[in-house]
């Protein structure tokens, strides 16, 4: 007998793909920020050879289709290195890259964004290129980044529908197998995109809370 | 570990063949989307506040949900409301309606960075509505917004990858069957990836050029 109705379990499910799906988008962002930063950073001390590397990098993921990266990630990587990787880490490997490949070019035009003139200014204080980094070039180029930044993040976020493709049992996976069980497309994928919508909303709010704080030194407060 | 191209080349015509129909499908979903995205840019900049407001949901819906999403949503949806599509045709009108929102955003921009002055002094020698749209604010808004509209194109050629989930042999699509026949993943998948980027890089380097082009006297 086929059980096509709606049951309570199934709202466990959805909470659960939800969970998933952020818990990757959580993991991912954190990663791929971290190596996006590494790779301006290596552009910012001109370090030879690596710096365009990072770039090409960078280029070539941005230009590709994320379907594609997870497919070479997932399929081709095991049988190049003769190992094996769960779709998990297939989704984990891929997603952080992509979003490094974004966060990089973002962070490059935020630091060439702080104008040349502080950067002299602060050499000729003696200040060293990390403390000009640290004390000058980042707490600018971070206000700038924010925006680009959040629509990165909200983008991001409906990646990772993606990975349902290789197996991970995410929001859009969870939609498949409720899809496939009631066959009442309309009301499920209504839902579905409902709480991506949410989870979006969310993230856009909480950068656009952020940037006015990190903003907040700029604005008139009166006398 | 090895890396060997040779034993694809005989598998060069299924791929030549996927991206026939992932170039038919974007050039289709461009037409598309712009004509969707010129309407909608129109709704949003109209006086009336109900367009602006049907518009301004519109974009936001499809911006802020996932493309997959949409996409099974036309997919298993329609044939449930009686509208049987080929999978090409879904994913064409799904390419659309997401292009169809990236699209009115860039287009918007372009009618926003119009002169008010223009449009008074149009509005002024008694050209009517459709005149003013047709001669005055199309001209000058999709000549301004054609490198950002390049860059749309380039999101919407990526995102058609995603049509291989319907069922639809794109390049993509036609990828996996190589892949699946060849037992080279990696090669293909490679192989894939390049290919994509050099096309992209391609579409936006003519967006560019045409830019220039048409927006050399503004310089």
């Amino acid at each position: 007998m086929r059980y096509a109705d709606f049951t309570a379990h199934d709202l466990l499910l959805l909470l659960q793909g939800l969970g998933v799906s952020l818990a990757l988008f959580a993991a991912t962002t954190a990663i791929g920020l971290a190596i996006g930063l590494v790779w301006a950073a290596l552009r910012y001390y001109r370090v030879p050879l690596l710096a365009a590397l990072a770039a090409l990098l960078a280029e070539l993921l941005k230009n590709s289709p994320v379907l594609v990266q997870l497919f070479l990630v997932f399929f081709g990587l095991p049988v190049l290195l003769e190992t094996d990787l769960t779709p998990v880490q297939a989704a984990l490997i891929t997603l952080s890259g992509n979003t490094a490949a974004f966060v990089y070019v973002i962070a490059v035009s935020a630091i060439e964004a702080v104008g040349r003139d502080q950067l002299e200014t602060a050499r000729v204080f003696g200040l060293s290129r990390w403390q000009t980094l640290r004390r000058i070039v980042a707490p600018q180029a971070a206000a700038f980044a924010l925006g680009p930044l959040a629509g990165l993040l909200v983008n991001q976020l409906q990646v990772t529908s993606l990975i349902s493709v290789i197996g991970v049992v995410d929001l859009t996976k969870v939609g498949a197998i409720l899809n496939l069980r009631t066959l009442k497309p309309f009301i499920v994928w209504t839902v579905i995109g409902l709480l991506y919508y949410l989870a979006a909303r969310l993230i856009a709010g909480a950068c656009a809370r952020l940037e006015t704080r990190l903003r907040a030194h700029r604005e008139w407060k009166g006398l | 570990m090895q890396f060997d191209l040779t034993s694809l080349v005989p598998y060069f015509g299924d791929l030549a063949a996927g991206a026939r129909l992932t170039a038919l499908a974007c050039a289709l979903a461009l037409a598309g989307s712009l004509v969707l995205g010129v309407l909608v840019a129109l709704m949003r900049t109209a006086a009336s506040p109900l367009a602006r407001r049907a518009a301004g949901v519109y974009v936001d819906v499809f911006r802020n949900v996932p493309f997959i999403v949409q996409l099974f949503f036309l997919f298993y949806g329609l044939p449930e409301v009686g509208i049987e599509l080929s999978a090409f045709a879904t994913g064409v009108l799904a390419l659309s309606l997401a292009g169809g929102a990236f699209t009115s955003d860039t287009i918007r921009a372009g009618i926003l960075a119009i002169e008010p002055g223009v449009l008074e002094a149009a509005q002024v020698s008694g050209l009517s509505r459709f005149a003013l749209y047709r001669r005055i604010v199309l001209p000058i808004a999709l000549r301004s917004a054609v490198r950002p509209l390049g860059s749309v194109f380039v999101n919407l050629i990526l995102t058609s990858s995603i049509l291989s989930a319907i069922t639809l042999n794109e390049l993509t699509g036609s990828a996996k069957i190589v892949a699946a026949d060849t037992f080279q993943p990696f090669e293909v998948y490679a192989l894939l990836l390049l290919l994509y980027a050099v096309l992209t890089w391609l579409v936006s380097l003519s967006a560019g050029a045409l830019h220039r082009r048409l927006n050399r006297e503004q310089i």
